[in-house]
């Protein structure tokens, strides 16, 4: 075993043996930042909602607003449920990309949930909004203010449509909630195709 | 990918190294060598892979049936298809070549158009073009073939009418018409399928000078504007069902319509609209250094005071300012410039006298407040954004110990930083260059209330202090005259110092806002420029202002403009046009730098003769009168009557005035076919279309009653079938598409991808240690 000396490896391959356990360190610690990137995603998707829950209950409670940390820049405007799929999330005020890593935005622009008019929420496809695929038409969303009041949503139909021309009139007669994510919900690269969801207000 | 699943490859190339030795030995010999390099390409093809299969699900992926036209790459390169009714046709072309003759004070330039058209109809093009805010436009030619039609000054109204009367008439005619001062709309009719119509346009323009460097500046496009909303009228109700309506608003962007061209998206479509610049410089005086800012040029030197420049690739695409700065060979610039002119029974002169520097007028500076406004918007998205960040934090850095100074932030929202101004302490400053690090470009522009903020003085009492408000934005706006009222009602003593960002800044707006606020206009327009500029600024601030200049003359009457000289600032000179009724005395300039008095007397006659002054002295004044309207100072039909009286004596386009030429031989057949092509335009280069376009997008399905071509369609492929996806550029949809509805956000995250990254990057790199376990038996 022993017997074969290092010098009879030909130099030609002992270039390379020693190149090859840092190339394998280096894409090792690569995919698994990568990986860590990935898993941090999630895990402030999932960790925001936690606070999200607190500062909304306070918020229901005191009537004003309450970032759920000192150095938000959003706070949170309602809480949405799908009852059938024991689904919710805190949905979060603005539809910016900051907003969307913490919970559902509350797309600027469109009125309140349950006011005259189509109300939208949007959020990440792979995190708050992974269930809305499971979504029926007839399906029951309850959306709960900040305020406190209660409105209960019964979805109408689904649809696939550009995020440019989505269709959604904001000022539409009666009141509507659309949910919107990104289309197709399986596929890891963003597209210009969104996935919404119509509820009309069940009275 | 399991563990499971690794283990047991590893079983199985340790069983295959034991069975047989000698050639698992080969074969590492044989291949280790490119190992890396193996695996480089390995990887590189298995994430092109990842990415063409994910594509691909995307593609395939919609099981609603909605098709995605993937015939982007099928396009020609350099077309543009426009929807006539239910048919495409290919829009017109545009090529431009700029021949600017500079001499002495003045530039004249020749902006030469070519539109072609490579469709089968008849069509009528519309480009919006820029030119610079201070250009007199006094000459429209049209050629067709060998012959040339020379345009005419007419009342807009009027020259519309004409225009409109030979396009119905299937004569071919150019109409240039003004939007604003730096933005003109050029339509020409009735070309015919595959002709070419050229038309030329002629203006005359003040070099600008400051400090030792004399400039001039060429805008090439006309950056994409946010325009803000009209806002609607509420009513309120008494209580007995009889209500009353709010003060009727008008809408801050009436002409909304003809200031939003199309734009392409850079990454779809080439870039259009090449031009070719020439530049003939004549000082005047021996030349220094002589610098494009923005374009690589060729420089021909036939002269010590000659240049001539052309770019260096001959055409570039018009997506950026032309920027041409020039210094004196001699240390020092002469300080004093006197031209004259003789048209019609009147002198015109040009005076630019540059006061002194004081050398111990420093120490007179007083202690600043300075409110820094940083405009963080969508269109400041890309590189803007950047420069921007660079340039305050510059100025922060140049903050004297006892200063108050504080920042504020605007895109449609704002924030102040802190809620007065605070002491520019090591601590204040820290935090303040932490609020700047830390912003990003989105959302709309809404410019008045950060203004507002800015001019709010909380020590009015406290002379004390001298108050700068510093205001870095690229200015698209398209209501513009609602910044210039709020300057003008709330400056009280604050002054208004403008830093143009970007490629092709809105330099009407900086110019006139600066001009109201008695500021300065400094532009940036690449990062490269923003120490430079940024130092040229800060001793602006720091260097006591020329206050109180009045000019008088000796021989006579004496009409000059601009009617109120402005402060100036270290550097600048006085730039005085004038009609004179003789040119037989002195000129005497005086004021006051700092607090010590300064005069000087020019000898009207020693003046050498220029050319075009009388054009400026007229566009100058035309500029004097829309200013005094602007401030209140005089009505809008004592306005209009002085526009109109200078434009069409001096034969100038103006607000009221556009130059009309129409060809007497009608060439477009009786029932031919006419349809209406917007050229597009670039985006303007270092922007992020993105920002602009999906931000813009929220804010129009507000506005209902924007005029819309709806009959007007671009696209960027070659398929004619309409889609419900459409794959035309998002500029079209905004141009022609109202009611579209929300503009959805985007709702990915890239958290799948990097996963799949990772691991991937996490099994070839197992597969690499396995790689060596063989060789590593042998040598046992």
């Amino acid at each position: 075993m022993t017997a074969a000396p290092p010098t009879s490896t030909p130099s030609l391959c002992r270039r390379p043996s020693r190149l090859s356990p840092a190339t394998a360190a280096i894409f090792a610690l690569v995919g698994v930042w990568l990986i860590g990137d990935a898993l941090y995603i999630h895990a402030k998707a999932a960790l925001a909602q936690v606070l999200l829950e607190r500062a909304f209950a306070a918020e229901v409670a005191s009537g004003t607003v309450v970032k759920p940390w000192s150095w938000a820049d959003t706070w949170p405007v309602a809480r949405i449920e799908v009852p059938r799929l024991a689904a919710h999330a805190i949905v979060l005020a603005g539809g910016t990309g900051q907003a969307l890593a913490f919970g559902p935005g509350h797309v600027e622009r469109t009125p309140d949930a349950g006011e005259p008019g189509t109300a939208v929420y949007a959020a990440h496809r792979d995190t708050h909004f992974a269930f809305l695929g499971q979504v029926a038409a007839g399906d029951e969303i309850v959306v709960t203010r900040r305020d406190g009041a209660t409105s209960r949503f019964r979805v109408t139909h689904t649809q696939v449509v550009r995020w440019d021309s989505s269709g959604i009139d904001p000022a539409a007669p009666g009141r509507h909630l659309t949910l919107a994510t990104c289309w197709p919900l399986d596929s890891a690269l963003p597209g210009p195709l969104r996935y919404v969801v119509h509820a009309d207000l069940a009275n | 990918m399991n563990v499971q699943t690794m283990d047991a490859s590893l079983q199985t190339s340790r069983s295959e190294a034991n069975g047989s030795e000698e050639p698992s030995h080969v074969h590492s010999r044989r291949h280790h060598p490119s190992f890396p390099i193996g695996v480089a390409i390995t990887l590189a093809l298995a994430i092109a892979a990842i990415f063409a299969a994910l594509g691909g699900a995307r593609a395939g992926g919609p099981t609603t049936g909605l098709p995605i036209v993937s015939s982007l790459a099928d396009a020609r390169i350099g077309s543009l298809l426009l929807r006539d009714g239910e048919r495409y046709v290919e829009a017109p072309r545009l090529a431009t070549d700029i021949d600017i003759a500079l001499s002495g004070p003045t530039l004249r330039a020749r902006i030469t158009q070519m539109f072609n058209n490579p469709t089968a109809n008849w069509v009528e093009a519309v480009y919006v073009n820029p030119l610079p805010d201070g250009g007199a436009v006094d000459t429209l030619k049209m050629v067709i073939g060998d012959r040339i039609v020379v345009g005419e000054i007419k009342e807009r109204v009027e020259a519309k009418a004409i225009y409109e009367d030979a396009k119905r008439a299937g004569r071919k005619a150019t109409l240039i018409e003004q939007e604003r001062p730096n933005i003109f709309t050029n339509s020409v009719a009735n070309i015919g399928p595959g002709e070419t119509v050229v038309v030329q346009i002629e203006y005359q323009e003040p070099v600008h000078r400051t400090g030792n460097e004399s400039s001039l500046r060429v805008p090439l496009v006309v950056a994409p504007r946010y325009n803000p909303a009209p806002v609607v009228q509420t009513v309120d109700f008494g209580g007995r069902g009889w209500g009353r309506t709010s003060e009727p608003h008008r809408d801050p962007v009436p002409d909304r319509g003809r200031i939003t061209p199309p734009v392409l998206d850079p990454r779809i479509e080439p870039p259009t609209n090449p031009v070719a610049i020439t530049v003939h410089l004549n000082a005047g005086f021996p030349l220094g250094d002589v610098k494009s800012h923005h374009h690589a040029v060729k420089i021909d030197a036939p002269a010590d005071d000659t240049r001539v420049i052309r770019l260096d690739s001959n055409v570039v695409p018009a997506d950026r300012d032309f920027e041409l700065t020039w210094t004196p060979a001699a240390t020092e610039a002469p300080s004093v410039g006197l031209f004259r002119e003789h048209v019609g029974d009147a002198d015109y002169l040009l005076a630019l006298v540059t006061p002194p520097l004081l050398a111990d007028a420093q120490k007179e500076a007083l202690a600043r407040e300075i409110v820094f406004v940083i405009d963080n918007s969508g269109s400041m998205g890309g590189t803007s954004i950047t420069q921007a960040k660079a340039s305050l934090l510059f100025a922060l850095d140049r903050l004297k110990s006892n200063d108050r100074f504080n920042v504020i932030r605007f895109d449609h929202t704002m924030d102040a930083l802190f809620t007065d101004t605070v002491a520019a302490d090591a601590d204040n400053i820290a935090r303040a260059k932490g609020f700047v690090s830390a912003l990003q470009a989105s959302g709309g522009t809404e410019m008045v209330p950060p203004m507002r903020a800015a001019l709010s003085d909380r020590r009015g009492q406290d002379s004390q202090y001298l108050r700068q408000v510093v205001f870095l934005t690229d200015g698209e706006i398209g209501n513009e005259q609602e910044l210039f009222d709020t300057i003008a009602a709330m400056r009280g003593r604050s002054r208004v110092f403008m830093v143009g960002i970007g490629s092709a800044p809105n330099s009407f707006l900086m110019t006139r806002a600066a001009e109201i606020g008695r500021g300065t206009f400094t532009h940036i327009g690449s990062v490269e420029q923003v120490q430079q500029r940024m130092r040229e600024l800060v001793e602006k601030l720091e260097s006591p202002a020329v206050t109180g200049l009045t000019a008088t003359y000796t021989g006579g009457a004496m009409d000059a403009t601009p009617g109120i000289l402005p402060d100036l600032y270290r550097g600048e000179p006085v730039v005085i046009a004038a009609k004179l009724g003789a040119l037989d005395g002195t000129l005497e300039i005086k004021g006051m730098i700092g607090a010590r008095p300064w005069t000087v007397t020019l000898p009207v006659a020693k003046a050498a003769e220029g050319t075009g002054l009388s054009k400026l002295w007229a566009r100058r004044k035309i500029t004097d009168a829309e200013m005094a309207k602007r401030l209140r100072q005089a009505s809008a039909e004592e306005t209009n009557k002085r526009v109109l009286g200078l434009a069409l004596e001096h034969h100038l386009v103006s607000r009221l005035t556009s130059l009309v030429a129409v060809d007497a031989t009608p060439s477009r057949p009786e029932g031919a076919r006419l349809s209406r092509a917007e050229l597009p335009l670039n985006l303007p280069a270092g922007w992020d279309f993105d920002k602009v376009f999906g931000e813009r997008k929220t804010n129009d399905h507000r506005i209902n009653d924007q005029p819309s071509t709806p009959t007007l369609e671009r696209r960027a492929d070659a398929g004619s079938v309409p889609v419900p996806v459409k794959p035309a550029p998002a500029a079209f949809a905004v141009a022609s598409n109202t009611s579209a509805g929300v503009a959805l956000p985007k709702t990915a995250t890239d958290a799948e991808l990097k996963l799949m990254a990772g691991l991937l990057l996490l099994v070839l790199s197992l597969l690499l240690v396995l790689s060596r376990h063989p060789r590593h038996h042998t040598a046992h």
